[in-house]
């Protein structure tokens, strides 16, 4: 009886773990069915496009990239274009502004000549390109002698007047390039304008006049500085 | 008895099953083969009744042993990329329909003495 008893227990127990491992068979593959081996294979290939959509989508990133990289270069080459064609632009400009330069425009021609007992010094020059800076000359020469910073009109012995360390005698042409009426106005004040006193005080011969084209050449020397350093703020 | 400890256990064994958790599709397979392997071995059971020769351990043992060695052949089969849960099948389903003839055999024995009898 008791036998019998274990035997019943055993093959309930038995039945349960058959039955059991069954159903959860027969759940798994109704869950997965048979499509799910194609599905598998359907996913590799899924897979293997969605792999190569990305190497693509990476390659086309790639090539913006590259393509962004040669806009910006051929952007900064115009940049760099403009850039030397505007330092060329302000060099010429500033090179006008030195005296490097010829320059043209309307302006003055003023003319002193040495008299048989006067003669023309170095301060009735100096005088002279004092005014016309005054006036508003823009560039001044003297017989040629383009005025820079470091000019300087010296007498040599009383003999000759330098001018960049360049001997002239007279008659003295002295051009400036300025607003000529200003430049005309500025000399020519009665009695203590510039002519007026050189013809009454020094007695010598002043001409004045107005020209509308005048051309002043560049100047000729070096200009260097030796002491100086220019300081980069 | 031995019917109603049946009927419970595949009732239980319906329930247990029902509300396990799913399992992967790859191990399914493995499941498949030692469902098989129970299942030759409860024919086997039933056709050594009906003989006279049941065992409860040669039963119990081979219900349990068939199934776990027929996973691991199964498993060694997909290490060696052969496919020997075929062999597995064959065998267990042969055997299937052996003990399965012999079921039918003894009942239909059984039914055409008693019919003889009710003639006679």
């Amino acid at each position: 009886m008791k036998g019998k008893t274990t035997m019943t227990v055993i093959i309930g127990l038995i039945c349960v773990v058959l039955v059991s491992v069954m159903f959860m068979q027969f759940k798994t593959i109704s869950r997965i069915d048979i499509t799910a081996l194609e599905n598998m294979q359907e996913k590799d290939l899924r897979n293997e496009i969605n792999t190569s959509k990305t190497k693509y989508e990476d390659k086309v990133k790639e090539l913006e990239d590259i393509n962004l990289k040669i806009a910006e270069f051929n952007e900064n080459a115009d940049n760099n274009r403009k850039i030397s064609e505007l330092l060329t632009n302000e060099l010429d400009q500033l090179k006008a502004l030195a005296g490097l330069k010829s320059v043209s425009g309307s302006g003055v021609v003023v003319r002193l000549e040495d008299r048989q007992n006067s003669k023309v010094y170095a301060n009735n020059l100096l005088e002279l390109v004092n005014e016309l800076k005054l006036a508003g000359a823009e560039a001044i020469s003297i017989n040629g002698e383009r005025i820079v910073y470091d000019s300087y009109i010296s007498d040599v012995g009383g003999e000759f007047i330098t001018i960049n360390g360049e001997r002239i005698v007279s008659p003295y042409e002295v051009k400036a390039i300025g607003n000529p009426t200003y430049l005309e106005s500025g000399l020519s004040k009665k009695q203590y304008g510039y002519i007026d006193k050189q013809k009454i005080e020094y007695n010598i011969t002043v001409t004045l006049e107005r020209k509308n084209n005048i051309t002043i050449n560049e100047y000729t020397g070096d200009l260097n500085f030796k002491s100086a350093r220019s300081i980069n703020s | 008895m031995v019917l109603i400890a049946i009927i419970i256990g595949c009732a239980v064994g319906a329930l247990i099953g029902m509300n396990a958790p799913i399992i992967s599709y790859t191990y399914s397979g493995y499941l498949a083969i030692a469902i098989v392997a129970a299942l030759d071995s409860v024919f086997g059971g039933i056709a050594s009744t009906i003989k006279g020769k049941f065992d409860m351990v040669i039963f119990v043992s081979g219900f349990f042993g068939n199934a776990i060695l027929s996973i691991l052949l199964t498993f060694l089969g997909e290490k060696l990329n052969v496919d020997i849960y075929l062999a597995a099948i064959v065998v267990f389903v042969g055997r299937m329909f052996t003990n399965l003839a012999i079921i039918r055999r003894h009942y239909i024995d059984k039914w055409v003495n008693r019919n003889k009898e009710k003639a006679e």
